[in-house]
């Protein structure tokens, strides 16, 4: 008898127990929160991470295959001076549109936000480097006959755009952020000369707060154009 | 018996739980901490079943009463804008990892003796 009571009785709480644990599963599965912000936080880490990987590869074999694509030409006109000659006009479009590494002397802007802190009466805003500030930049050394630009190692093509986009600055679609290093290849004189000139962009720059730093440099290295230039809607009239 | 009884009791809970409607989600916190009340009284009880201090009444009392306790100081804790379901869920799962470590020690102790008994009639019988 004894034993019978402590069955039923054992049952009715496991029953009980249980009843309350599939309704909690449910509800928890049901409801969107999470329970735990850093299991989100690693699984979109590890997403990215993922993402990452995939990119690398496909740089990878974009290079590889751009190397191919260079051997190949190469073969190709090897014995024909007409050939060959097509072969420096490609050369010389390619470092024109971005797609090659180039080197030279040039310039080295680094502009950078300032940590000073807003406890004075600056405006903190106009402290910080903003898109438009760059775009200025990059156009007194188009101006100033600049032939490559880079910035960040992004370098900076007929079809770049420099957005703002919320409180990130985006070149090429490429998130970049403070320090930025703007390489230009150009005359040393004239580019230096255009950019520090008294009144000039870079010297408004530095008087608002913004780290400006100019130097010139016997030989740059500018980073080719990592995307992929397409033309849909253009044609050959 | 029990094991049956125990059984019977898990399957027509889990296929009721399916079926019944899902509480708010405010209150699931509540559930939550009540479930927690109630394993630990499970391990509690099977650790006292093993010590032989396994007592009905003081059981079914501790499932209940820790549950409706755990839930009332909780939403006490709510009303003063305290997290005292935290102290509720140290604690018992404080006690949960204890009473694991008693079972734990008993097979083991079990097991071991076990095999000392073996050993010894092996020696016994060579002799």
């Amino acid at each position: 008898m004894k034993k019978k009571q402590i069955a039923i009785t054992l049952g009715i709480m496991c029953f009980i127990l249980t009843i309350a644990i599939s309704i909690q599963l449910k509800t928890v599965k049901n409801s969107n929160s999470t329970v735990s912000v850093s299991l989100t936080d690693d699984k979109l880490r590890d997403e990215v991470l993922r993402w990452k990987e995939k990119y690398d590869y496909a740089y990878e074999q974009l290079t590889e295959s751009e190397k191919e694509l260079t051997s190949v030409r190469q073969d190709a006109t090897q014995n024909d001076i007409t050939d060959n000659s097509k072969q420096e006009q490609i050369n010389q479009n390619n470092m024109l549109l971005g797609n090659v590494k180039v080197e030279g002397p040039g310039l080295q802007i680094t502009l950078a936000d300032n940590n000073v802190a807003a406890t004075t009466s600056i405006d903190p805003s106009s402290v910080l480097v903003h898109y438009d500030d760059i775009l200025q930049v990059v156009n007194a050394l188009n101006n100033a006959g600049a032939e490559a630009i880079s910035i960040n190692e992004t370098r900076v093509i007929t079809t770049t755009s420099i957005t703002c986009e919320g409180n990130v600055i985006k070149v090429n679609g490429e998130k970049i952020s403070s320090p930025f290093v703007i390489k230009a290849i150009g005359s040393q004189g004239r580019l230096y000369g255009s950019l520090t000139m008294a009144g000039g962009y870079l010297d408004i720059l530095q008087s608002y707060g913004v780290i400006v730093e100019t130097k010139q440099v016997d030989n740059i290295t500018i980073e080719k154009y990592n995307g992929i230039i397409n033309y849909k809607y253009v044609k050959n009239n | 018996m029990i094991l049956i009884a125990i059984v019977i009791g898990c399957i027509l809970g889990a296929v009721i739980g399916i079926y019944t409607p899902m509480v708010p989600y405010t209150y699931s916190g509540y559930l939550a901490i009540a479930i927690i009340a109630a394993l630990d009284s499970v391990f509690g009880g099977i650790s006292a079943t093993l010590k032989k201090q396994f007592d009905l009444k003081i059981f079914v009392s501790g499932f209940f009463g820790n549950a409706i306790l755990s839930i009332l100081l909780t939403y006490l804790g709510q009303k003063l804008n305290v997290d005292i379901y935290l102290a509720a869920i140290v604690v018992f799962v404080g006690r949960m990892f204890n009473n694991l470590a008693i079972i734990r020690r008993y097979y083991i102790e079990k097991w071991t003796n076990n095999k000392k008994n073996k050993e010894q009639q092996n020696l016994n019988k060579n002799d």
